[in-house]
């Protein structure tokens, strides 16, 4: 009997290994339609220079481009023509902190390029992690990189600490169909939020169908701290309790009544508008591209309505910058320099929806539908009456925190009913304290401050 | 008498049969879901109200997902480290153990608290310093790194419950080995540890579905070369729901296959047989 038993044990070892080697053929069989697909997009788009140069093994680590088509289209497609070994990791902010961190404290590293949002990159210069990139932006100048975008990469030094990259925002979008129920007088291209939520109410009267969309699951906060919060008060942290956020969250509770209660496990809205859940929606670029690259004709983007105190919306600065431990220098600047290219900005765009930081017709061959999104997001930073608003700075690794306060007054007031002003006092009480423990000023929308940012 | 002795106990055995019924159901349904899920085309995932039996099935999601970079990589890596784990664990945990059955020694009960606060010890706060130490070690990115501190992770319980299982062994058959000619580690080799095996194999499990599920280490000490999790949990987070079933359904499936084949031994440390 335990001999059967120490056979059996060795069988399920046995299995463990032959599922370990297994995989090897398997890898073959599948990637090679991956690779072809590939092929065949890199022959429409990037002319392959014919010079034979290899700057070896870059390691790229990235906070965007992290889900996992965009991290293939990533590998599989933009970073294909670089003359070298790019090796691109994904990673979310907490984990690519934490490693470049540990790399700059233990004096060696194998991190050669870094990827992130603006407001990711103080806390590595506070810890001395970033090397000065002035000479390789300067070597760029001819890139047509507008100075102001240009400038966010200072980090409000006079050094330059990260080199431009690509830029994304959030838009509304919608389907044709929703168009009979637009609310009379209102011009899609310039909604307020109360016609936005008309439109919803609408097509609920006409059709008894639930058809506007928020990404619950997904960014949510970003609308509630970029979009909505800007629109109604002109701020995004100093404004949280004020009474202008009081009829705001009247008002979300009031358009909630003509949001697709599925909105809760949304983590994209791009899904739900083709499998024709929801009409009318909000989310990043990003996430509504394929809506608009597969269905062009049935979808329009549209920039986010309006509030009373004008078009809150968040512009995403995403920069590229080289930690002091760097193993291969050259290899990092090459690589920067080839990221910042026209075409592979373009592809960038076609790819994974970021659109470029440089300045770039867009050729021909550039789909419909991201020309829309193009436009969509030209027209809403262009309007008159924009409210520009700064994703979260200087809260270090705190940054997640700050969310957390405005999805919980979401979940709380929205989906729990709770008092208003009961849930903004005692969540305000939250936000105030992560302002003063990491000492952050206020940023736009909010006016600057001296020393930590004040909820009013 | 019988006849009202019968009912009750076909009740009693019948209320058994729905519970036991409900629990695996209540298992069972999210695995199916997960499953169903992972092979439905992604227009339709959204679909409500869900059909139990699916009349379309797509192999798109999961044969992208599949495809993608390092996915069997890092399931083969994921693999390894939970090999070696369970090795190290039981090679390094079991003589702990048994020192801890069968000897009395001074500050023996302050030894086994001290070998649970290990665990008690938040590991998050140490992942700069961990990283900084492996780099310098020259250990950084390897899967004997990983490895090494799922074993530390793991060895508490191990040392535990395999002190548990040698204490179930009756100390008089080792004895009786020893009179009839064994030396001490003959008779643990060849008397104690055969009789143990189920106990170990269930603290084997347990490692093995530790490192399998572990997260933070992996992610921490490596940067190529990841266990399926560390890759994953970052790229399913953020990636549509399609692919986050898929990503359920293939780090699922390895721990269910594994639970199968250990399942027998398991009842054994609940204590069915030990004897």
């Amino acid at each position: 009997m335990k001999k059967f038993i120490g056979i059996l044990m060795l069988g399920a070892i046995l299995m463990g290994l032959l599922a370990a080697c297994a995989p090897k053929t398997v890898i073959e069989t599948v990637e090679v339609p991956v690779t072809v697909e590939v092929g065949v997009k890199e022959t429409e788009i990037v002319e392959v220079p014919a010079e034979e140069l290899d700057y070896g093994l870059v390691t790229f680590i990235s906070t965007q481009g992290v889900p996992i088509e965009e991290a293939e289209a990533m590998r599989g497609v933009v970073l294909k023509d670089f003359p070298g070994q790019v090796e691109f990791i994904g990673s979310e902010y907490e984990n690519f902190e934490d490693t470049i961190l540990a790399e700059v404290q233990a004096g060696s590293g194998s991190l050669d390029v870094l990827g992130a949002l603006y407001g990711q990159y103080p806390t590595l210069l506070d810890a001395g992690a970033l090397q000065d990139v002035g000479p390789l932006m300067a070597k760029l100048s001819d890139r047509g990189i507008p100075d102001a975008v240009v400038e966010l990469g200072k980090l409000g030094t006079d050094t330059q600490y990260y080199i431009p990259w690509m830029q994304a925002t959030y838009i509304a979008a919608y389907n044709k169909k929703a168009l009979d129920y637009i609310p009379t007088g209102a011009d899609p291209e310039a909604l307020t939020w109360q016609q936005f939520s008309d439109w919803g109410k609408n097509i609920y009267e006409a059709t008894g169908d639930k058809k506007l969309g928020f990404p619950v699951n997904g960014l949510l906060h970003r609308f509630l701290e970029g979009y909505i919060y800007p629109s109604y008060t002109g701020g995004m942290v100093t404004t949280f309790k004020s009474p202008e956020a009081v009829e705001m969250w009247e008002f979300i509770i009031d358009m909630w009544q003509y949001v697709n209660p599925q909105s809760m496990v949304y983590g994209y809205m791009q899904e739900p508008l083709m499998a024709d859940e929801v009409w009318v929606t909000w989310d990043h670029t990003a996430r509504l591209i394929d809506a608009f690259k597969n269905q062009p004709n049935d979808f329009v983007a549209i920039p986010a309505p309006s509030g009373p105190m004008g078009l809150g919306y968040m512009p995403v600065a995403v920069g590229l910058a080289i930690p002091v431990t760097a193993p291969n220098q050259e290899g990092a600047e090459e690589l920067i320099s080839y990221m910042t290219l026209p075409e592979t900005q373009i592809s960038v765009l076609r790819e994974v929806g970021f659109f470029p930081a440089v300045d770039v017709e867009y050729p021909g061959y550039i789909p419909q539908g991201i020309r829309m999104e193009g436009e969509a997001v030209a027209l809403q930073a262009a309007a008159a009456n924009a409210v520009p608003a700064m994703l979260p700075v200087g809260l270090g690794p705190r940054g997640g925190e700050i969310n957390k306060v405005y999805r919980d007054a979401f979940d709380r007031i929205v989906i729990n009913g709770e008092d208003i002003s009961t849930v903004l006092a005692e969540e305000a009480v939250i936000l105030q304290a992560l302002m003063d423990e990491t000492g952050a000023p206020c940023w736009p929308p909010d006016a600057p401050s001296v020393g930590a940012c004040q909820v009013k | 008498m019988s006849k009202t002795f019968l009912p009750s106990r076909l009740i009693g055995r019948g209320f058994t049969y729905l519970t036991a019924i409900l629990i695996v159901l209540w298992i069972l349904i999210p695995i199916y879901l997960i499953t169903v899920a992972a092979f439905t085309p992604r227009e339709m995932i959204y679909d409500f109200p869900k059909e139990l039996v699916p009349k379309v099935f797509s192999t798109d999601t999961m044969r992208f997902f599949l495809g993608a970079y390092k996915v069997l990589e890092s399931f083969r890596n994921s693999v390894i480290v939970a090999i070696i784990s369970v090795v190290l664990s039981i090679t390094i945990g079991a003589p702990a153990g048994y020192a801890l059955a069968r000897y009395a020694f001074r500050g023996k009960d302050v030894y086994s608290i001290a070998i649970l606060s290990t665990r008690a010890f938040p590991v998050v706060i140490l992942s700069i310093p961990l990283a900084v130490t492996f780099i310098r070690w020259g250990m950084y990115d390897s899967v004997f790194s990983v490895a090494l501190l799922h074993v530390a992770m793991a060895l508490p319980t191990t040392i535990l419950v395999t002190s548990s299982v040698f204490l179930g062994v009756s100390r008089e058959l080792e004895e009786a080995a020893m009179t009839l000619g064994c030396s001490h580690l003959q008779a643990v080799l060849r008397v104690v540890l055969p009789l143990s095996l189920p106990g170990l194999a269930a603290s084997a499990i347990f490692t093995f579905v530790l490192s399998w599920n572990e997260v933070f280490a992996a992610t921490i000490l490596t940067l190529f070369n990841r266990t399926l999790p560390a890759l994953l949990i970052v790229q399913i987070d953020q990636s549509p729901i399609a692919y986050r079933f898929a990503g359920g359904f293939f780090i699922l499936i390895p721990a269910v296959v594994f639970m199968f084949f250990i399942r027998k031994y398991l009842f054994t440390l609940w204590g069915i047989t030990l004897k």
